[in-house]
C-alpha cells in the first residue's frame, strides 16, 4: 500500500500534473516525428554530401559503413575539381555537366522574368472582366497546372511533331506553303545562343506553369483596399498612373515570393526534359536535374551525381537569396 | 485595369457581386472590348493543345499521319479508345488502383502528421522547438535531386524499391504541410485549449475535437493539392518503381507512348483517358485549390 503511494508520487513527479500531460503529448509526437526526420531528412542530406566524396556506385558493397570506402574510393574533392576543367580534353561527363549549368541557368532566367511579365498583366486583365466571365477564364488559364506534366510532355511533342503536329499546320495554313521544321530534333535551330529545343520546353512549361502565379497576382489583387484606388482615382490619377505608383508598389512582396518561388521550381524541371526531349537534340536540352538522374541511375555514377546535385543545391540557393536581397532593398527605398 | 469591383478579400470565392456598376464613358467601352479580345485570344492559345488532344484521341492512325495533318477529325473513331482499354498488356485498372493508393495515403498521412506536428509547434514550448521547426521549413529549399539519391539507397536498405510503400514512407511528414498548418493553428485561441484541460480533457482529445474542426477548410485544401501532386508525381516513382505492375499512371503513360511511338492516335487516347478525369474532378473543385494556393503561396 505504502509502496503503490511511493510509486505514484514519483510518477506524479516524474511526469507532473497538468503540464506533465502536455510534456508527454509533446514526446509522444516528436519522438517518432525525430527518429523519422534524421532517417528521412537529415540523413539524405549528410548522405549526399557524404557521396559526392566518393567515386561510389551502388552496384560496388564498399565498406560497411553506407557502402562508402573499400571498392567506393573516397576521392575528396576530386568531383568538384574536375567540374573547374574547362579545357578542350574535359571528360564527356565534365564537358556534359558543363551544358547542365548553362541550359538550366537559360531555362531559369528566361523563365521567371516571361512568367512574370505574363501573369501579372493577365491577373489585372482578369481581374477587371466582369464577374461572370472571370471564373470561366480563371479556369481556362489555371487547368494546365492541375494536368500531370509527363501528359502535359506527350502532348507537346506532338503539337511539335515535325510532319504531323499542329505547329507546323498552323504555321503552313498562315504561310500558305508546308512548313515542315523539327522544333526538337534539329540541332542547327540555334538562335542568340538559345536552341530552339530549348525554347520549346520552355514554351511547354510557361503554358503548364502561369496559372499557378496568375492565382497568386489574382489574390493580391483583391487584397488591395479599393478605397485607395478610388482616393487616387478622385484625384485624378489616370489608370495607367494607379497601376504604376499604386498597385505595382503594394505588390511588391508577392512579386518577390511568386519569383523566388517560380526560380527554384525551374531549377528543379525534369519530367518536361525527360519526356519531351531526353536531352536531345546532341545534348542541347541536358538539364542539369535530367544529367543528375541520368548519372545516378542510368550509368550509376551516384557520387559524381551527388556532386552535381550538390552544385545545383548552391546555384539555387545563392540565386535565391540574390534575388531577395535586389527585390528588398528596391521594395525599402 | 484600375477597374478591380469591391470584394470580400478574406474569401476568393466570394459570392457574386449585385451592386451596380456605375456607368462607364465610350473610351472605357473600346478598352472592355480590346480587354476582352485579348484574353479571348490568350484563352484559345491556352486551351488549343488540349483540344487537339481530345480531337486527335477520335482520329483513325491513317489521319493522324497524314501530311498535311486534319484539325478536326475527319471520319471520328472511337476504335482508340477499345484498343487502349482492351490492350491485354495495359491493365489500366490496376494502375488506376496503383496510382489511387498511393495518393490517397499520401493525403492522410500529409494531413495527419501536418495538423499534428504543426499544433505541437504552433501551441507547446519545448527544447530546440524553433530550430526543428525552421530546419523542417529550410528542407522546402533543396532539390529533390540532392535527396533523391541518398533516399533511393534508404530504401534499397529497407528493402522498399519496387513497394508502392516505397513512395508513401519517405513523405510521411510534408515539410509545406506543417508550415501551413502552423500558420493556421497560431490563430487558434489559446484560451480555448486552456479550458478543455481545465475541464479535464487529455491532449490528444482537444487536438482531436478542438483543432481538427477549425481546420476543415486548409485540410481540404491541402487534401486536394497532396492528392493533385501525387497523382502526378513522376521522378520518384520512376526511380522506387521499375516492375511494371507495381508502377503509377505517368510513368505507364511514358511507358506506352514509347511502345506506340507511330500511333499517336492511340497515345492521344492513353493520355485523355490519364489526365482529362483528374482534370475535370480538379476543375470542379478548383475553387478550393485556388484558394489553398493563394493562402499559402504554396508550390
Amino acid at each position: 500500500m505504502a509502496s503503490e503511494t511511493i510509486r505514484l508520487e514519483r510518477r506524479r513527479r516524474l511526469f507532473g500534473g497538468r503540464e506533465g500531460a502536455q510534456k508527454r503529448f509533446v514526446t509522444a509526437v516528436m519522438s517518432p516525428a525525430i527518429v523519422f526526420m534524421a532517417i528521412f531528412m537529415v540523413l539524405p542530406i549528410v548522405w549526399a554530401l557524404a557521396l559526392s566524396f566518393f567515386d561510389f556506385s551502388p552496384r560496388r558493397t564498399g565498406s560497411p559503413i553506407l557502402g562508402l570506402g573499400g571498392d567506393n574510393p573516397f576521392v575528396g574533392l576530386e568531383h568538384y575539381r574536375q567540374m573547374t576543367d574547362f579545357s578542350s580534353d574535359a571528360t564527356l561527363n565534365v564537358r556534359q555537366f558543363h551544358i547542365g549549368v548553362k541550359v538550366t541557368l537559360l531555362f531559369a532566367f528566361i523563365v521567371v522574368p516571361v512568367n512574370l511579365l505574363i501573369t501579372l498583366p493577365l491577373a489585372a486583365m482578369i481581374e477587371s472582366v466582369h464577374d461572370r466571365a472571370r471564373p470561366i477564364f480563371r479556369t481556362i488559364f489555371f487547368l494546365p497546372v492541375l494536368a500531370s506534366s509527363v501528359g502535359v510532355a506527350i502532348m507537346w511533342g506532338f503539337i511539335l511533331h515535325p510532319q504531323n503536329g499542329l505547329l507546323n499546320l498552323m504555321i503552313s495554313k498562315m504561310t500558305g506553303k508546308t512548313t515542315v521544321i523539327s522544333w526538337l530534333g534539329d540541332p542547327d535551330l540555334v538562335y542568340f545562343g538559345v536552341p530552339v529545343a530549348l525554347l520549346m520546353v520552355i514554351a511547354a512549361y510557361l503554358w503548364m506553369d502561369i496559372g499557378y502565379n496568375m492565382v497568386i497576382f489574382i489574390a493580391a489583387l483583391q487584397a488591395i483596399p479599393r478605397s485607395v484606388t478610388d482616393a487616387a482615382r478622385v484625384d485624378g490619377a489616370s489608370a495607367w498612373q494607379i497601376f504604376r505608383h499604386i498597385t505595382l508598389p503594394l505588390l511588391r512582396p508577392t512579386i518577390l515570393l511568386a519569383s523566388i518561388l517560380t526560380m527554384i521550381s525551374a531549377f528543379q524541371v525534369f519530367d518536361l526534359f525527360q519526356v519531351m526531349t531526353e536531352g536531345r537534340p546532341d545534348d542541347q536540352t541536358l538539364a542539369m536535374s535530367l544529367n543528375i538522374y541520368r548519372s545516378a541511375f542510368r550509368y550509376q555514377q551516384m557520387g559524381w551525381a551527388a556532386a552535381m546535385s550538390v552544385v545545383l543545391f548552391l546555384i539555387v540557393f545563392v540565386i535565391s537569396l540574390v534575388q531577395a536581397r535586389l527585390l528588398r532593398t528596391k521594395w525599402e527605398y | 485595369m484600375a477597374t478591380t469591383t469591391p470584394k470580400d478579400v478574406r474569401v476568393l470565392a466570394a459570392p457574386r457581386e449585385t451592386e451596380a456598376r456605375p456607368a462607364r464613358g465610350r473610351r472605357h467601352r473600346s478598352g472592355r472590348v480590346i480587354l476582352y479580345a485579348v484574353l479571348t485570344i490568350l484563352g484559345v492559345i491556352a486551351a488549343l493543345p488540349f483540344v487537339w488532344m481530345i480531337l486527335s484521341s477520335f482520329k483513325p492512325e491513317a489521319e493522324v499521319r497524314a501530311i498535311p495533318p486534319t484539325f478536326w477529325p475527319q471520319e471520328g473513331t472511337l476504335d482508340n479508345y477499345r484498343t487502349i482499354l482492351n490492350d491485354p498488356e495495359l491493365p489500366l485498372g490496376l494502375f488506376y488502383r496503383n496510382s489511387a493508393f498511393v495518393a490517397v495515403m499520401h493525403v492522410i498521412a500529409t494531413l495527419f502528421t501536418g495538423s499534428l506536428l504543426g499544433y505541437i509547434f504552433a501551441k507547446f514550448e519545448f527544447r530546440f522547438r524553433a530550430a526543428v521547426f525552421w530546419f523542417i521549413v529550410a528542407t522546402m529549399m533543396i532539390p529533390p535531386q540532392v535527396t533523391m539519391l541518398p533516399g533511393y539507397l534508404i530504401l534499397l536498405q529497407m528493402n522498399l524499391l519496387n513497394n508502392l510503400w516505397g513512395l508513401i514512407i519517405p513523405s510521411f511528414i510534408d515539410a509545406f504541410a506543417v508550415f501551413v498548418m502552423r500558420q493556421f493553428i497560431l490563430s487558434i485561441p489559446n484560451d480555448e485549449i486552456w479550458s478543455a484541460r481545465v475541464d479535464g480533457a487529455s491532449e490528444w482529445r482537444i487536438y482531436r475535437s478542438i483543432v481538427l474542426p477549425q481546420l476543415r477548410a486548409p485540410l481540404a485544401t491541402l487534401g486536394m493539392l497532396t492528392f493533385m501532386f501525387s497523382w502526378n508525381a513522376y521522378l520518384w516513382p520512376l526511380i522506387v518503381l521499375t516492375e511494371q505492375n507495381k508502377r503509377t499512371l505517368p510513368i505507364i503513360l511514358t511507358w506506352y507512348s514509347g511502345h506506340h511511338s507511330a500511333q499517336n492516335n492511340l497515345i492521344m487516347a492513353a493520355s485523355v483517358l490519364m489526365v482529362i478525369p483528374v482534370l475535370i474532378v480538379f476543375a470542379l473543385a478548383q475553387k478550393w485549390i485556388v484558394r489553398g494556393l493563394t493562402l499559402t503561396g504554396g508550390r
